[in-house]
């Protein structure tokens, strides 16, 4: 049995005929292409495959397709304008948490939910919320820092920076020392 | 998968196709289960998220709190349960419940129809004598928690039948709960043991109490441990009753098991420490008046 929904993606209508038992994730990764979204556990433990619905951070891996009729989804791939950076990817960058990188969008995506929510966090609500997303590397003191310093840039109004000038200002250079 | 329209569309797709159908709400359990095999693959999903809009309250009626079975934890979290201090114990559960992502698609339904030791808002729900409305197109009915939750995943629900929601009395102005959880972390954590308790007190004494572990004497899901209540029940508050309660009356009536994970005697102390803790913590509340 398949279903016939609409989704919208990272800000793109998208009718897709889904069989009753695909997972959100599958559909992110093998039928959009979006392979920002990880599986991990495939279980709701790791968080690496969370993705906003609505909204509100939610396990990809424990959704079922059929049932987001009308959702609005967002992944990493949505969170910037083509050619632009968030300004949470920018933390990230900058912070030098990244180390393997897999559990990196899990993580952004809370940090964007969690400053849609809360513009100024508290180090206590940070935890709280990137708790949900566990990192092999333990880079989760950086994360917490990138958190901070993403809502100190989206509140002196940075929210999308150029992507090439990124580039060109970090070319070469060993980030954070 | 069957995507109803309404409830009584959903009640009348459940009672033709009666025991190849399992209600879809959360998913955080279920598709858990699925997946690791421990339950038989249902023939149908019946999709409660079109029911959302129905199913989906905390409100007070006829002095009732009444909380809909597909309201998430979170959508709990930002009514009055989390502000008012007579329903403590539900901030203690939201903060150690799994990770924050799980506690936005989670629902209050979900955990109780779960009916395991891990069902920690079920344990919640006893310390507050909550009862659950099952519907079915037959019509409804109202089964208390205790009642509802027989053992291990096994509960009073028939096949045909859908929770539709949870109710309990408002407590009482003087009155206040707390949740305890222990294990080696903090979060996403199964708990060596939980327990949740409710204390009303009236110029010093005990009005009322109930105590609800994850597991006690020939249960292996959530239950009340009425012996502890009703020797507490009546008498003045004090450290040296709770100390008396948890060294000498809990241990009678408790029974924990060992497994990997630990030991029956270590869960056992930490039972009595958790209802020291708790009971003090409710005390305090109480006397603060602020959770």
């Amino acid at each position: 049995m398949s279903f016939k929904i609409n989704l919208k993606v990272n800000g793109k209508e998208h009718v897709l005929e889904v069989p009753a038992h695909e997972r959100l994730v599958d559909t992110l990764r093998y039928r959009l292409g979006l392979t920002s979204v990880k599986e991990g556990c495939g279980r709701g433990e790791c968080g690496t495959c969370i993705v906003l619905v609505n909204g509100l951070p939610k396990h990809s891996c424990l959704t079922l397709t059929a049932t987001l009729d009308g959702a609005e989804v967002l992944t990493l791939e949505g969170l910037a304008p083509e050619g632009k950076l968030h300004a949470i990817q920018l933390a990230y960058l900058e912070t030098r948490g990244v180390q393997c990188g897999f559990c990196t969008p899990g993580f952004m995506m809370m940090t964007k939910a969690l400053l849609d929510t809360h513009p100024e966090p508290q180090q206590e609500q940070v935890k709280e919320w990137l708790s949900s997303v566990l990192c092999r590397c333990g880079s989760y003191h950086y994360y917490f820092a990138a958190a901070k310093l993403a809502a100190k840039y989206i509140k002196e109004g940075k929210i999308y920076l150029d992507e090439k000038q990124v580039r060109e200002k970090y070319h070469m250079k060993v980030i954070g020392r | 998968m069957y995507r109803p329209k309404t409830l009584e569309d959903a009640l009348e797709f459940l009672s033709k196709n009666a025991p190849d159908v399992k209600p879809l709400a959360g998913g955080t359990e279920l598709l858990v289960l699925i997946r690791d095999k421990k339950i038989t693959t249902p023939k149908y999903l019946l999709d409660l998220s079109p029911l959302k809009k129905q199913l989906s309250y905390v409100k007070i009626e006829d002095g009732k709190v009444r909380i809909g079975a597909t309201t998430t934890l979170y959508e709990i979290s930002r009514t009055f349960l989390h502000s008012d201090v007579r329903f403590a114990g539900f901030v203690d559960t939201w903060k150690k419940f799994g990770t924050l992502a799980i506690r936005f698609s989670a629902t209050i339904g979900g955990n109780v129809v779960a009916g395991t030791q891990y069902s920690d808002y079920a344990t919640l729900l006893l310390a507050y004598d909550a009862t659950v409305k099952a519907v079915s197109s037959r019509g409804e009915r109202s089964i208390p928690l205790e009642k509802f939750i027989l053992d291990k995943r096994i509960i009073d629900l028939r096949p045909d039948e859908l929770v539709k929601e949870v109710e309990f009395a408002i407590p009482p102005q003087g009155s206040s709960s707390s949740f305890v959880k222990f294990d080696r972390r903090e979060l996403l954590i199964a708990g060596i043991i939980t327990g949740a308790f409710f204390l009303a007190l009236e110029e010093g004494k005990i009005r009322d109490v109930k105590i609800a572990f994850d597991m006690v004497k020939g249960k292996r899901a959530p239950a009340r441990s009425h012996e502890v209540e009703s020797f507490l029940l009546g008498k003045t508050f004090s450290e040296d009753l709770i100390e008396k309660a948890a060294e000498e009356v809990l241990p009678t009536y408790m029974e924990r098991i060992t497994d990997w994970w630990t030991t029956a005697e270590y869960r056992l102390d930490m039972s009595k420490v958790a209802l020291k803790r708790g009971l003090l913590k409710c005390k305090a509340r109480i006397e603060k008046g602020v959770i």
